[in-house]
């Protein structure tokens, strides 16, 4: 863009232009791009790698498909709802990998992207979420299935809402 | 309180707030008009692409058949633009008052679906780009006594299923975004969605145990 040589000259202003603030936004994204995203995404291709040589892929699409059939999906698309407990970078990127080996189709990977959020990460946010808010330690186990039932109703809706598009 | 400071929304607020929606709502992503500007997806793009010379097929420059580590790496670099481009979108909506225009309509919402206080509207809000803020936030208002212990797991139910649900699904999102079959802004209702059925189902689970309690403590 032909603005963004202006914004090293903007000097002392106490009000922020947009361009000032979509540039300020951006480098938060390459940020999060470079340090969050790319390391998930980087672990979760080779943990299905590793998963798929192995043969453990095979074994988790078989164990789990008479479950994720209830959510119309096929068994290793439980890869993604346990990564999620983990990362929401790393389970985006495994329902992304499984799409494109042609596990999931486009109407599964689309059910299962609300859930991959709604997890909520609770290897980080219990420290992050439960345990900054001081939120009383008796209520952690019902947030944390709750927060597992928010996923699995999710899937369920979107479906549904699918049916529409 | 500095509650009057921060419900005062000026129009441009609301407009960026609006905004903010048509980019990621794709409605306009099927025009052929001008009016294509104003979509996410025909902003960010798309790669150049490069002719493979042994079958003549066009391949973006993450090329075909990877698989791995280097794999990965390629298809996040791919990724990061959709990053960079949603999170400065996302400063600018903030910047112009578009959260606060959110907030300001959300507050009288959010009290009658979660049953807490309107207090909790300014956390609930903050908690759209941060985890850690809006905990921070929340402890202090129970600090207060503006909510007490059990409104404040609701509130905290509430933020932690899809937390900082714009950072997070805007930041990893790009992985999936390209193959999914519907709006971007769906799966962020849907989220909305269940954030408030997740905290409904911790208020009536509280108030069964709640209820268990005084029962045996009638008893004794």
């Amino acid at each position: 863009m032909s603005g963004m040589a202006n914004t090293a000259a903007v000097e002392v202003q106490p009000k922020k232009t947009i361009l000032d603030l979509f540039v300020d936004g951006a480098r938060r994204g390459w940020t999060i791009g470079t340090m969050s995203l790319l390391p998930n995404v980087v672990m979760a291709f080779v943990i299905i790698r590793a998963l798929d040589i192995t043969g453990l892929l095979h074994l988790i699409g078989v164990v789990f498909s008479p479950i994720m059939a209830i959510w119309g999906l096929p068994g290793e698309a439980a890869t993604v709802i346990v990564t999620s407990i983990m990362s929401m970078g790393g389970a985006a990127s495994v329902a992304a990998t499984l799409f494109m080996d042609g596990t999931l189709d486009p109407v599964q990977l689309s059910s299962l992207v609300p859930g991959i959020y709604l997890m909520g990460n609770p290897v980080q946010n219990i420290g992050r979420c439960l345990g900054i808010a001081g939120t009383n330690t008796k209520h952690y186990v019902p947030i944390l299935v709750i927060s597992v039932i928010n996923v699995l109703l999710s899937i369920w809706a979107m479906r549904f809402l699918l049916v529409f598009m | 309180m500095e509650k009057d400071k921060t419900t005062e929304v000026g129009i441009i607020g609301y407009l960026a707030f609006f905004f903010a929606i048509v980019m990621f709502s794709g409605i306009f992503a099927g025009t052929d008009s001008w009016l294509k500007v104003f979509d996410f997806n025909t902003l960010n793009g798309s790669f150049g692409t490069i002719t493979d010379s042994v079958t003549g097929k066009a391949l973006t420059f993450r090329g075909d058949n990877g698989a791995g580590a280097r794999d990965g790496f390629i298809f996040a670099i791919t990724l990061i633009p959709a990053v960079v481009l949603a999170l400065g979108i996302v400063n600018v909506v903030d910047g112009l008052g578009g959260m606060r225009a959110a907030q300001r309509m959300m507050t009288p919402i959010l009290k009658p679906l979660l049953g807490i206080p309107g207090a909790t509207a300014l956390a609930n809000i903050a908690n759209l780009q941060s985890t850690d803020a809006a905990a921070g936030m929340v402890k202090e208002l129970c600090d207060n006594k503006e909510i007490t212990d059990d409104e404040r797991s609701i509130t905290i139910m509430y933020q932690t299923s899809a937390s900082a649900t714009v950072t997070n699904y805007f930041g990893s999102g790009p992985a999936v975004f390209g193959f999914m079959i519907c709006p971007l802004i769906l799966p962020l209702i849907v989220m909305f969605v269940f954030k408030i059925v997740g905290a409904n189902l911790l208020r009536i689970y509280l108030k069964m145990v709640n209820k268990r309690h005084m029962a045996e403590e009638g008893e004794k």
